[in-house]
């Protein structure tokens, strides 16, 4: 592969110094002329029916421009499975129940008038154990699913599962078993910029919503659903997406506050703003969904796995949100992650009053590797094997196809697993340091790396459009949510068109303007939306060197003419420019047009500026501008099967951790960790080490902090007091990061997706340290010190 | 009951009349429009309000906007220099990666600036006693760390930079 | 509820720093007297007041609706209330924030209990903000200030329009969020004796993450003689496991009668976890505080105990 000029050079992000300044602008710093504040009125009870709803005080109080209920607007329904509804109607189903809204002209008085509005409700017995949930005669959390059929269970109807080769035989043939049951909490993806969106109609009457969306297009969709549903058929929604305090999946869906947001403006014929407070961050926004896992694997006497038995069960919550596909997920590394012959995959869910639950990074994986990577360290003690010997044994290779169908093209695990062993000093270290209390210990990941097919279209959409100054401007449909898409579209642009990086602009994400993106999820920003850029800039390339065919030659005489005159009895080299300046013979770099393989003189070089504005304006001239669509080329799964290559690419890595327990008070603390990464390649040093050092700390947060704490549906620490997340001090131990470049051929650049593996296995990773330390395991995370040391009691009993 | 109080902010003297609930954040953001500083929590918890009153990191969320008088408040548009001049600690977050969705920013920023100003050479722990009341969940705070120190260095060898303060 | 992990969890009683959601913006007067008879004054005159010094803690409570008074009087700025004086004895301001107290050189290394407490109560930007009397004042049971003060034999001056009063430090608290203060009293500072030159302090905080507010916490001062285990003066409090910041009579008569020794620290252990009262909260369960205190007091002592023998 020739040299590459930007892509893969420490470069400091071109939205950066905006954010350094305080001149980014997000949805907390927007205002819209005329604007009115919304707030929502949330339930009071977990299961009730409504039985009034009073709202009289509430439309006195001044500056209180629109209060709704159901009873006042158009239903509107939403949702993976269209079980929710903007404002609820009959009856409450969790605390964060959306009731009643108001919009008002300060957001003082919009608070007032939500405290003013009197809600009368007859409560209903509720269910917030799931197991309970399952039973026969357990209370109904929706009676009827959404086309009015009468439900006689609160499972959900969703199915994913997954079997290939023989279970039987694979439980036949192991000399060793390890099985066990493992939990994982609901997790809040704590953004520091919290959920908000600007909804406004204009005066055409088709709709524009600033939204906290990682979806601008499928949200638009959804809402042009909605505007058809308040009886506006034919209404277009626009979505914009500002600068976005964070994401981490929280904006993979469509909610019911930006509904009602809409429903508010309608009917004000105002915009109208809705930012959640922290508080109401926490108490109201899907959180990451929990799972419970039950898992049995099996080795030979040289340990290599015979089979896997997964059996996942989820807390759907009252509605129905990505949370539910987390085991389409799950299917990945279920079937993926080691060689398997033998795999049962289930999967069920149940409707229950508690919060229902919507994407977070990672999106299932750390749910799934969590049980697999603790039980693997379980087996290989159970077969007198190391468990870093064990994963070698077990290790993908490129080019093998999974039980899934994931077509493995580059994988760097081997090289990962390596990488971590060394960094940790494994062979001197593991099983060493019991009398100190410290142990070694770490966990493998597979995920998606080439996007991750979850719908009809996986496709990204790109414009790239040149000026008259040499710069372009590039459309793109994906949303940089401060993980460093516009970074890599930066480079990406420069790299594959053959301008610095200081000409390329990226617009803001707008469904008017960009084209069709499906999402930034499944780590597949870069992935998409750089193979789309290399693909519109090649027909860039393309048309600028057809052009230059006409105008380079005149334009270099031109050049000489004046270098001459500057230099007299000057003799250029002998070459016929004219002649030779053939398409096929240009090169274009950092924004000058050459003739490759010709003498490199000063004059001979034409800055690409010149050669836009010469075909601009001369007659009957052009602009040049290109697009490109990019699908990776993957399948959509047959989720009832667990069947089909859903990514372009996927992404290996291990993650090894040295911990130290103080087995007095039950705390770990983390002495170093190395996490080793198959990128692909690195786009962007700088940026690849933040998304990378970002997903430990969340990571660490997921293993040993963090927890949605409820009690009967109703939410215990809503605040950064109760909900701990890392801060600078947490994270004070060496961290090594390593980054084995496989070079996708699939990749742009060769690179793949790599924003959501980091924080897929440190969670085992951290336990079988701890296991390694003081020879207990922990298998309901978070690995908090109370329950370590209850462990670490039992042990000793 | 409103009360007329006189102050710096950034580079000059500014009058405002206050009620006496109103809050620092507001004050700043709504009254002067000077939305870098952001409201993540309202509760003291997360640092992404954070600005600097008599050159001390203090959250604006929960700062009485009247006991500002007679004090000098420094926002994070107050690093700037003439002509948008990044001032050293902006410069080293950008340059090191110290930014990503950005919301955490000024507020660390700002934190940095202050420990920087006292501290010339601070140790890591220093740095990160100095910003643990910042919570960021984008960067896992490395680069944030590594920033600061980099601002160190360039302060200690060329002063801060930019104007404001 | 049963949690995963099998535990179960009563529900939350208000605990310390407990807080809801900000959403009506309360509405008050804020009043910035510029000596303590204005401060007096207002106090008594405006219906509804409430004394205010940093108000780290009661903002935060006011915009979430756990408090509401009508008016707040700011005591930040009052020169009676500011300063720190070191001759013999020791006086400390109220508005003393805990940056100012931890930028004094010569008040941390004569009391370095204090000092390490201060450095662990919240971050930067509370410390410059949060004064010693406010966080006495406020009298949340996991007060860090107050545990350090209660070993360090503190004294608290209140003062009102006709009368000053010295109060020891273990007698200031009554019970969670309640003074013995009357009224219209203001503590003014806090009174520190100067410090025994073979006593020394140590003050240790258990915490979820780094930056929390204490789970458990426990100062210990101990005067050890030249054998390394005699103990002729101890004093011991416990932080957050209680009501009050709770002084350990029992583990000082301990010590002071027994001496330091491996033995005497595991009854002491043990009285501890008797003589506090824990409760169960959504930070932790009443039984890891109780064994975190016991944890907590030992190393205290072992480190004092160590520190001597070196």
């Amino acid at each position: 592969m020739s040299e590459l000029r930007h892509v893969g050079r420490d470069t400091p992000r071109p939205d950066a110094a905006a954010k350094a300044s305080g001149k980014a602008h997000y949805i907390h710093d927007l205002s819209r002329p005329g604007m009115l504040f919304g707030k929502i009125k949330f339930s009071e009870h977990a299961h009730a029916r409504i039985l009034h709803v009073d709202t009289s005080r509430a439309e006195r109080l001044p500056g209180v421009r629109a209060v709704i209920t159901a009873a006042n607007t158009p239903q509107v329904r939403f949702g993976y499975l269209r079980d929710n509804f903007a404002l609820k109607k009959d009856k409450v189903r969790h605390f964060r129940d959306e009731v009643a809204a108001v919009a008002a002209m300060d957001p003082d008085a919009a608070a007032e008038a939500v405290e003013l509005i009197r809600v009368e409700y007859e409560p209903l017995p509720a269910v917030f154990d799931p197991y309970a949930a399952m039973m026969e005669g357990a209370p109904l959390v929706h009676e009827t699913d959404p086309e009015g059929r009468p439900r006689e269970t609160n499972e959900v109807p969703v199915a994913f599962h997954h079997v290939s080769g023989d279970i039987d035989a694979g439980r036949r043939a192991a000399k060793h078993v390890a099985e066990g049951r493992f939990s994982t909490p609901r997790i809040q993806q704590s953004c520091m910029g919290t959920a908000g969106c600007i909804a406004e109609f204009g005066g055409d009457g088709n709709l524009t919503i600033w939204a906290k969306t990682q979806i601008p297009f499928l949200a638009q969709r959804d809402f042009n659903r909605a505007l058809a549903a308040m009886g506006l058929d034919g209404r277009n929604a626009r979505v914009i997406v500002p600068c976005l305090g964070g994401a981490f999946g929280s904006g993979l869906d469509t909610h019911a506050y930006e509904y009602v947001a809409i429903l508010l403006a309608h009917r004000t014929g105002r915009p109208v703003k809705i930012v959640y407070t922290r508080h109401e961050e926490f108490a109201n926004l899907s959180p990451r969904q929990s799972a419970q896992v039950y898992v049995s694997q099996g080795c030979d006497e040289a340990g290599r796995l015979t089979f896997r038995h997964v059996e996942v069960f989820q807390d759907n919550g009252a509605y129905t949100s990505w949370g539910a596909t987390y085991p389409g997920v799950m299917l990945l590394p279920a079937t993926s992650l080691y060689k398997v012959p033998s795999i049962v995959f289930d999967a069920r869910m149940v409707y229950t009053n508690n919060t229902y639950c919507q994407a977070m990074r990672g999106y299932g994986n750390p749910e799934m590797t969590w049980p697999l990577e603790s039980n693997l360290d379980e087996l290989a003690e159970a077969a007198g094997i190391d468990p870093f010997e064990m994963r070698l044994i077990n290790c993908n290779e490129p080019g093998e196809t999974t039980p899934m169908g994931a077509r493995v093209t580059t994988c760097g695990l081997r090289d990962c697993l390596v990488a971590a062993a060394g960094k940790l000093d494994w062979a001197s270290k593991r099983g060493r340091g019991r009398k100190m209390r410290r142990g070694v210990g770490m966990a493998s990941l597979v995920h998606v790396g080439g996007s991750g097919r979850i719908y009809r279209s996986d496709a990204s959409g790109i414009i790239l459009r040149l000026d008259d100054f040499g710069n372009v401007y590039v459309s793109s449909g994906g949303v940089e949510m401060g993980q460093g898409l516009h970074s890599a579209l930066t480079l990406g642009v420069a790299e594959s068109l053959g301008v610095l990086p200081a000409n390329v602009f990226i617009n803001e994400t707008d469904t008017a303007t960009c084209p069709w993106d499906v999402g930034t999820h499944a780590s597949r920003g870069a992935f998409t939306a750089c193979n789309a850029a290399i693909l519109a800039a090649a027909k860039l390339r393309n048309r600028i060197f057809t052009l230059a065919e006409e105008i380079f030659p005149a334009e270099i005489e031109r050049n000489l003419a004046a270098y001459r005159s500057e230099r007299p009895g000057y003799q250029p080299p002998r070459f016929d420019w004219r002649l030779e300046a053939k398409r096929d013979r240009f090169d274009l770099r950092d924004g000058m047009i050459f003739l490759k393989d010709a003498p490199d003189e000063p004059w001979a070089r034409l800055e690409l500026e010149r050669l836009l504005r010469a075909i601009h304006f001369r007659p009957a001239g052009e602009m040049l501008t290109a697009e490109a669509f990019y699908d990776p080329p993957s399948d959509l799964p047959d989720w009832g099967r667990g069947r089909g290559n859903m990514s372009a690419a996927y992404a290996y890595g291990t993650q090894g951790v040295e911990v130290e327990v103080d087995v007095e008070t039950g705390e770990v603390q983390i002495l170093r960790m190395v996490s080793a990464h198959d990128v692909g390649r690195v786009l962007n040093p700088q940026t690849i080490r933040g998304q990378a050092y970002g997903a430990i700390a969340q990571g660490i947060g997921y293993a040993l902090y963090e927890e949605v704490r409820t009690e009967e549906g109703r939410i215990l620490n809503p605040n950064f007091t109760d909900y701990k997340i890392p801060t600078a001090w947490e994270m004070g131990f060496p961290i090594d990061l390593v980054f084995i470049e496989t070079n996708d051929p699939a990749g742009p650049f060769g690179a793949k997706g790599v924003g959501e593996p980091g924080l897929v296995p440190t969670a085992p990773a951290i336990a079988n340290a701890i296991y390694d330390a003081v020879g207990v395991r922990v298998r309901d995370l978070p690995i908090t010190p109370e329950k370590l040391l209850a462990a670490l009691a039992d042990e000793e009993r | 009951m409103k009360t007329e109080v006189s102050f710096t902010l950034n580079a000059g003297v500014v009058v405002a009349e206050l009620a006496g609930h109103e809050l620092l954040i507001d004050l700043l953001r709504d009254r002067f429009g000077l939305t870098g500083t952001k409201e993540g929590c309202g509760q003291g918890e997360c640092g992404a309000c954070t600005v600097l009153v008599d050159g001390r990191a203090v959250n604006s969320c929960i700062y009485p906007a009247l006991e500002v008088e007679g004090r000098q408040v420094v926002t994070i548009e107050g690093l700037l220099g003439p002509g948008n001049d990044l001032a050293a600690i902006q410069r080293a977050f950008v340059e090191h990666g110290g930014i990503q969705c950005g919301f955490c920013s000024p507020g660390m920023i700002l934190s940095a600036r202050a420990l920087l100003d006292r501290i010339a050479d601070p140790s890591e722990e220093q740095i990160r006693e100095a910003l643990v009341g910042n919570l960021c969940r984008c960067t896992g705070y490395v680069q944030i760390v590594e920033s600061v120190r980099k601002a160190a260095e360039a302060m200690r060898s060329g002063g801060s930079g930019g104007g404001g303060a | 509820m049963t949690e995963p992990g099998g535990t179960q969890r009563p529900p939350a009683p208000a605990g310390c720093g407990e807080k809801g959601d900000p959403r009506l913006a309360p509405r008050y007067d804020y009043h910035r007297p510029r000596t303590l008879d204005e401060a007096w004054s207002l106090r008594s005159s405006v219906e509804g007041s409430r004394y205010v010094c940093g108000g780290t803690d009661l903002i935060v409570r006011m915009r979430s609706g756990r408090e509401s008074p009508r008016a707040l009087i700011s005591l930040r700025s009052l020169p009676e209330l500011t300063g720190i004086s070191m001759g013999e004895a020791t006086e400390i301001g109220a508005a003393t924030t805990f940056t100012d107290l931890l930028e004094h050189p010569a008040l941390c290394a004569r009391y370095p209990v204090l000092a390490q407490a201060a450095r662990r109560i919240g971050c930067p930007q509370i410390r410059n903000v949060a004064t010693i009397g406010g966080n006495l004042c406020n009298a949340i049971p996991c007060a860090d200030s107050a545990t350090a003060l209660i070993v360090l034999d503190a004294t608290l001056r209140a003062r009102s329009p006709r009368r000053k009063r010295d109060i020891p430090v273990a007698e200031f608290f009554l019970g969670p969020r309640q003074t013995c203060l009357r009224a219209e009293e203001v503590l003014t500072s806090i009174l520190l004796r100067p410090p025994a030159p073979t006593g020394a302090g140590i003050f240790l905080k258990a915490t979820r993450v780094y930056r929390d507010l204490a789970l458990a916490s426990v100062a210990v001062f101990l005067e050890i003689g030249p054998d390394g285990r005699s103990c002729r003066k101890a004093r011991v409090a416990a932080g957050s496991v209680s009501p009050v910041p709770l002084r350990l009579r029992s583990v000082e008569s301990l010590f002071e009668s027994e001496g330091i020794s491996p033995e005497t620290v595991s009854r002491a252990k043990g009285m501890a976890r008797e003589a506090i009262v824990p409760i169960s909260d959504v930070r932790a369960s009443a039984d890891y505080r109780r064994h975190l205190t016991g944890v907590l007091l030992g190393r205290a002592v072992e480190t004092l105990a160590n520190r001597e023998r070196a």
